[in-house]
C-alpha cells in the first residue's frame, strides 16, 4: 500500500511537470524578430545570419518571422540594420522602420 | 610520421590528461577569457562620446574587432593542434560577434533620426520645381553622407559576421579531427625503440633535474619568504576548509564501531562524504598554491606546473584511495557498501590506488617532456611502459577472489565484469604494443578518472535511491531532526523523502554531468558556452525556452509558497488566536489567503520565468468555451467554495443537514466540502450542492438547540397527572435550559395513547441524544413510580393471550386501554425504547 503512496506521488509529480511544460510551452516568448510589409508589392530584404546571406521575399502585407539570435539586415531601399531578434520591422514604401 | 604530426597528437595527450586537474580551474578561465577583448573597444570609446562621434567611434570599434578576429584566425592556425586554445577561441569568436553585433544596433537612433529628418525635408525638387534653400539642400546631403557612412560600417561588420561564423565552423571541424586522430594515431614502435631512446630518457631525467634545482635554488635564495607564505596560506586555507567541512559534515563521514548494523542510508552517505569532503579541501589547496604561485611568479613556470601537477597525481591517488576504502571498508564489515572480504578489499584499495598513480605519473611524465621539448620517443616509450603497467593492474584486479560462499571458500568476481577486466586489460597492453599508444593511456585514463567519478555518482544515486524508499528519510539525520523538532508525520516525511531524492538526483546530475563530459573530450569552454547558452535559452519555433529563467521561476514560486505558508500560520496561530476569532472563521481567512497567496505566488513565478501573462491570457480566452461545458462543474464547485468561504453558511466543527447527509464539517476546500456522519463516515460534498440546495445547520449562529421526546400513556391515567410528572421531570434535568422554558404538550389522542411530548431546550445541542436518552430513563421510572402505564401495542400471539383473559364483550375501548402502547421518536438511540413497554407489561 505504501508503494502505492509512492507511485501516486510520482504520478503527480508527472502530473505537475506535464502541467507546468504545458504552462511553459504555451506561454513562452517570441524571442524571433517579425518583418510587416505594409506595401502593396512584395519586398525582399537580405538576412544575414550565423554565417549564411539569404534574400527574404516578404509579401504584400504579409507578416514573417526571422533572425532568432541577432542578424544584420538590408532593406528593399539599401538600408542595414543590425537586428538582435525580438523587434518588429516594418516595411513601408521601401524603407524599413524597427518598432 | 612528420615531426608537426607527432607534436600534434601528444598535445592531444596531453590535453586529454590535463582535464583532469583543470576542471577546478575552467570557472575562473572562463570567466577570464571574456573581457579579453575589452581594451581594444576601451580605446576606441572614450568616455561620453558627442552624437556626431558616433560613426566614428563605431568604425574604430569595428576596425579593433575585426583586428581581433585576425588575431584569433592566425591562432586558429597556429594551435590547429591544441583543443584547449581552440575552445578558447571559439569562445573569443563568440564573445567578439556578439560585440560586432552591439555595435550595429549602436547606429539604430542615429539611423531613424536621419530617417525622420529626411522624411521631413521631403525629396529633392524635380527638374522645373523651383529650387528649395540652400541650407535644406545642404541638410539633406550631409544626412544621405551620413547614412551612406552608416551603411558603410554595417556592410563591413555583416562582413565579419560572417567570417567569424566560418572561423566558428572551421574550430568545430578542427576539434572533431583532433579527438578522432587522438585514438587512432599510430606509432611506429620499432623505429622508436632503440639505444637512442635510453639516451633520450637519461638526457631528459639530467634537464629535469638541472631545470628543478635551478629554479629551487633561485626561489631559495631571493624568494624563500613568499614562497613559504604562499604555502603557509593554501595550507591554511585547505585546513580551514577541512576543519568547516568536517564541523558541517563531520557526523556524516565518521564511521561509529560502536553502530552494530548501520542503516544502508547512513552507510552511503558515510561513504559518499567522505570520498567528497577531503578531495574537494585538496583541490581548494592546488587552486590556492597555484593561484599564488602564478600571481607572484614563484618558482620557473615549467617547475611550477610540474610541482602542481606532482600534487594533482597524489591528489589523484588519494581520492581514489578514499572512494574505493569507502565503498569497501575492510576494517568495519558492517560499513561495507560491496561485502568484499576483508584480505581481497585491502588487495582492491591498493591496486586500483596503484592504477590511479600509473595514470597520473603517466600524465605528468606527459607534461614533463611536453615542457622540456623532449623527443616524442621519450613519450612513446613512457607510454608503453604506463600502458602495459596499467593493463596489467587492470589484470590482476580481474584475479582477485573477493567474495565468500557460504563456506567461507573465496569467489571470483562474476563472469562478464571479469570478462570486461580482462578484454580492457589485455587490450590496453595490445593497443600499446601495436602502436596505439594514445589509445592505450585513454582507456586507462577513462577508467581511472572516469571510473572513479561514475562510482562517487552512483553511491551518490544509491543514497538518493534509498532516502525515497519506504521510511528510508527518516532514517538520516535531517530526517530525524525534522521529525524532533517538527510536528512531522511519517507520511510527510516520507513526502520529503521523494522530494528530495529528486533533488539530489537532479543535483548529481548537474554535478557531475560536466566532469564525465570533460573526460571526453569536452572542454570547460565548451560547458561554458552551454552554460550561456541555457542561460539565454534555446528557441524551438517560435517560443524560447531558458532553463535559467525557468529555475527562477520555481525559486520564486517556491519561495512564495513558504512565505504564504508562513504568514497563514503567524495569522492563524498569533493574530487570530490572540483575537478569540471563532475556529471557523479562522478556518476560512487561512484558506482564502492560502489561495489568493500561491495565486500571486504562482502568477509572480510565471512572470519571472520570463514568460507572458497576455499570451496566458490568449489561451485562457481560447480555452474559456471549452472550459464553460468542460470544466462547468467544477467551476460551479469551485465558485461555490469561494462563496462557502465568504459568506460562511456553515463552518468547520458546525453540524449541518444537507439532503441525506447529517454530521460534521471537517474541511472546506475549493471543490468539495468534508462532511463526517455521526458514524464517522466521511462524505465528500461538492460545494455547488451546499450552495444550491437546502442545507440545516444546527451550529449557525449558536449552539443552542431543542430536542423532543413523545411519549404515549394508556387512557387509563390522568393526563393532568402525567402532564404533572413529566414536567417535573424535565424541569429537573441539570441539562435543560430554564429560559426558554421547558414544556410539556399534550398532542393528542390515538388509538391507544394519550400522546404527549416533552421539549425542552439544550445550551449545545450536541449533547441531544444523551439527554433525550437521561429523560427517558427518568420518565419511566417516574411513571412507574405514580403507577401510570405506558401505551404500546400488543403482538397477535400476546392478543389472544390477553382476550382470554379479560371479558371480550364488546368492550372493545376498555380492551385497548389495556394493551398499552409507546410511541416514540425514530431518532437515536433506539435502544432505550424497547425496554419500557417491556418492563411495563412485567408490573
Amino acid at each position: 500500500m505504501q508503494q502505492r503512496a509512492v507511485q501516486q506521488n510520482r504520478a503527480d509529480m508527472v502530473k505537475s511537470v506535464v502541467i507546468a511544460l504545458t504552462l511553459l510551452a504555451t506561454g513562452g516568448q517570441a524571442l524571433a524578430a517579425s518583418a510587416v510589409n505594409l506595401d502593396n508589392e512584395p519586398r525582399v530584404i537580405i538576412v544575414t545570419e550565423g554565417g549564411t546571406k539569404q534574400e527574404i521575399a516578404v509579401g504584400a502585407g504579409e507578416t514573417i518571422e526571422f533572425c532568432s539570435g541577432g542578424c544584420f539586415v538590408t532593406m528593399p531601399n539599401g538600408d542595414r540594420e543590425a537586428l538582435t531578434g525580438g523587434e518588429t520591422l516594418e516595411i513601408s514604401g521601401g524603407v524599413g522602420k524597427i518598432k | 610520421m612528420s615531426n608537426s604530426g607527432e607534436s600534434v597528437s601528444r598535445n592531444l595527450l596531453r590535453a586529454a590528461l590535463w582535464r583532469s586537474f583543470v576542471v577546478a580551474v575552467w570557472l575562473v578561465g572562463s570567466l577570464m577569457a571574456l573581457p579579453v577583448a575589452a581594451p581594444a573597444q576601451q580605446a576606441a570609446s572614450p568616455g561620453t562620446p558627442p552624437v556626431d562621434g558616433l560613426v566614428a567611434d563605431q568604425a574604430a570599434i569595428i576596425d579593433g574587432l575585426a583586428a581581433q578576429v585576425d588575431l584569433d584566425d592566425k591562432a586558429i592556425i597556429d594551435d590547429a593542434d591544441n583543443d584547449i586554445r581552440l575552445v578558447e577561441i571559439r569562445l573569443n569568436l563568440e564573445d567578439v560577434l556578439d560585440k560586432v553585433l552591439v555595435s550595429g544596433v549602436a547606429f539604430r537612433p542615429r539611423v531613424s533620426e536621419i530617417n525622420n529628418r529626411l522624411e521631413q525635408l521631403g525629396p529633392a525638387p524635380a527638374a522645373g520645381q523651383p529650387p528649395e534653400p540652400e541650407r535644406v539642400q545642404q541638410e539633406r546631403q550631409a544626412l544621405t553622407a551620413e547614412k551612406a557612412e552608416i551603411n558603410v560600417l554595417l556592410g563591413k561588420a555583416e562582413d565579419l559576421s560572417v567570417r567569424i561564423n566560418g572561423l566558428l565552423t572551421k574550430i568545430s571541424t578542427l576539434r572533431r579531427d583532433l579527438f578522432t586522430n587522438l585514438l587512432t594515431k599510430r606509432y611506429e614502435l620499432s623505429d622508436t625503440i632503440g639505444n637512442q631512446v635510453t639516451k633520450d630518457v637519461i638526457d631528459e631525467g639530467r634537464t629535469l633535474r638541472q631545470r628543478i634545482g635551478s629554479s629551487l635554488w633561485y626561489v631559495y635564495t631571493f624568494q624563500f619568504k613568499a614562497l613559504t607564505t604562499a604555502i603557509f596560506i593554501a595550507l591554511l586555507v585547505a585546513a580551514a576548509a577541512h576543519l568547516v567541512g568536517k564541523r558541517l559534515f563531520g557526523a556524516l563521514i565518521t564511521r561509529d564501531p560502536a553502530i552494530e548494523h548501520p542503516s544502508y542510508v547512513s552507510r552511503l552517505s558515510v561513504a559518499f562524504w567522505s570520498a567528497l569532503l577531503p578531495a574537494v579541501a585538496q583541490l581548494l589547496f592546488l587552486v590556492v598554491v597555484w593561484t599564488l604561485f602564478e600571481s607572484y611568479s614563484l618558482l620557473n613556470i615549467d617547475v611550477r606546473v610540474f610541482l602542481i601537477g606532482f600534487m594533482a597525481v597524489l591528489a589523484l591517488g588519494a581520492v581514489i584511495y578514499r572512494l574505493s576504502h569507502a565503498v569497501l571498508s575492510p576494517d568495519m564489515p558492517n560499513w561495507r557498501l560491496i561485502d568484499v572480504e576483508r584480505r581481497p578489499a585491502r588487495v582492491l584499495i591498493w591496486l586500483m590506488t596503484a592504477l590511479a598513480l600509473i595514470v597520473g605519473f603517466d600524465w605528468l611524465a606527459g607534461v614533463i617532456s611536453d615542457r622540456l621539448g623532449s623527443p616524442l620517443s621519450v613519450t612513446i616509450v613512457k607510454g608503453l611502459f604506463a600502458a602495459i603497467l596499467s593493463g596489467l593492474v587492470i589484470m590482476t584486479i580481474a584475479q582477485v577472489r573477493p567474495f565468500a560462499d557460504s563456506k567461507g571458500e573465496p569467489q571470483r568476481w562474476p563472469g562478464w565484469f571479469r570478462a570486461i577486466l580482462y578484454i580492457v586489460g589485455v587490450g590496453s597492453i595490445f593497443a600499446a604494443i601495436a602502436g596505439y599508444v594514445s589509445l592505450a593511456q585513454f582507456i586507462s585514463a577513462q577508467i581511472v578518472v572516469t571510473g572513479a567519478i561514475l562510482t562517487t555518482a552512483y553511491i551518490g544515486l544509491l543514497a538518493s535511491r534509498a532516502i525515497s524508499e519506504e521510511g528510508g528519510f527518516a532514517k538520516t539525520g535531517v530526517g530525524r531532526w525534522l521529525r524532533s523538532s517538527s510536528s512531522m508525520d511519517d507520511a510527510q516525511l516520507d513526502q520529503l523523502g521523494v522530494l528530495s531524492s529528486v533533488v539530489i538526483n537532479i543535483l548529481l546530475v548537474i554535478a557531475f554531468m560536466p566532469f564525465v563530459l570533460f573526460q571526453w573530450g569536452f572542454q570547460p569552454g565548451d560547458i561554458a558556452a552551454w552554460m550561456r547558452r541555457a542561460a539565454g535559452g534555446f528557441q524551438i519555433g517560435s517560443f524560447s525556452f531558458s532553463p535559467f529563467a525557468i529555475v527562477t521561476g520555481v525559486i520564486v514560486f517556491v519561495l512564495g509558497y513558504i512565505i504564504t505558508r508562513w504568514f497563514q500560520s503567524w495569522l492563524d496561530g498569533t493574530v487570530m488566536a490572540r483575537g478569540k476569532v471563532d475556529p471557523g472563521v479562522r478556518n476560512s481567512i487561512r484558506t482564502v489567503v492560502g489561495y489568493a497567496g500561491y495565486a500571486l505566488a504562482g502568477l509572480i513565478a510565471i512572470s519571472s520565468a520570463g514568460l507572458d501573462l497576455s499570451n496566458l491570457a490568449l489561451i485562457a480566452g481560447g480555452l474559456s468555451l471549452g472550459i464553460g461545458f468542460g470544466l462547468q462543474n467544477i467551476v460551479s464547485n469551485f465558485v461555490s467554495g469561494l462563496i462557502l468561504l465568504a459568506e460562511r453558511p456553515l463552518k468547520v466543527g458546525d453540524w449541518v443537514e444537507a439532503g441525506a447527509v447529517s454530521g460534521t464539517v471537517k474541511k472546506i476546500s475549493v471543490r468539495a466540502t468534508e462532511i463526517e456522519t455521526f458514524q464517522r463516515q466521511t462524505v465528500i460534498l461538492p460545494n455547488s450542492i451546499l450552495i444550491n440546495g437546502a442545507v440545516g445547520n444546527w451550529t449557525h449562529r449558536n449552539r443552542l438547540g431543542r430536542i423532543e421526546v413523545p411519549v404515549g400513556v394508556t387512557y387509563k391515567s390522568d393526563p393532568r397527572k402525567v402532564h404533572e410528572v413529566l414536567l417535573d421531570i424535565v424541569r429537573n434535568h441539570p441539562m435543560i435550559l430554564k429560559n426558554p422554558e421547558p414544556t410539556v404538550l399534550f398532542t393528542g389522542f390515538t388509538d391507544i395513547a394519550l400522546t404527549f411530548e416533552i421539549r425542552g431546550f439544550l445550551a449545545d445541542v450536541y449533547n441531544g441524544a444523551a439527554v433525550r436518552n437521561d429523560l427517558r430513563f427518568n420518565l419511566v421510572d417516574a411513571l412507574a413510580r405514580e403507577g401510570i402505564e405506558l401505551a404500546y401495542t400488543l403482538k397477535p400471539a400476546e392478543k389472544e393471550e390477553a382476550s382470554d383473559a379479560i371479558e371480550p364483550a364488546g368492550d372493545t375501548e376498555e380492551g385497548k386501554t389495556e394493551k398499552l402502547a409507546s410511541t416514540t421518536q425514530p431518532a437515536p438511540p433506539s435502544a432505550g425504547q424497547k425496554s419500557p413497554p417491556k418492563r411495563a407489561r412485567k408490573n
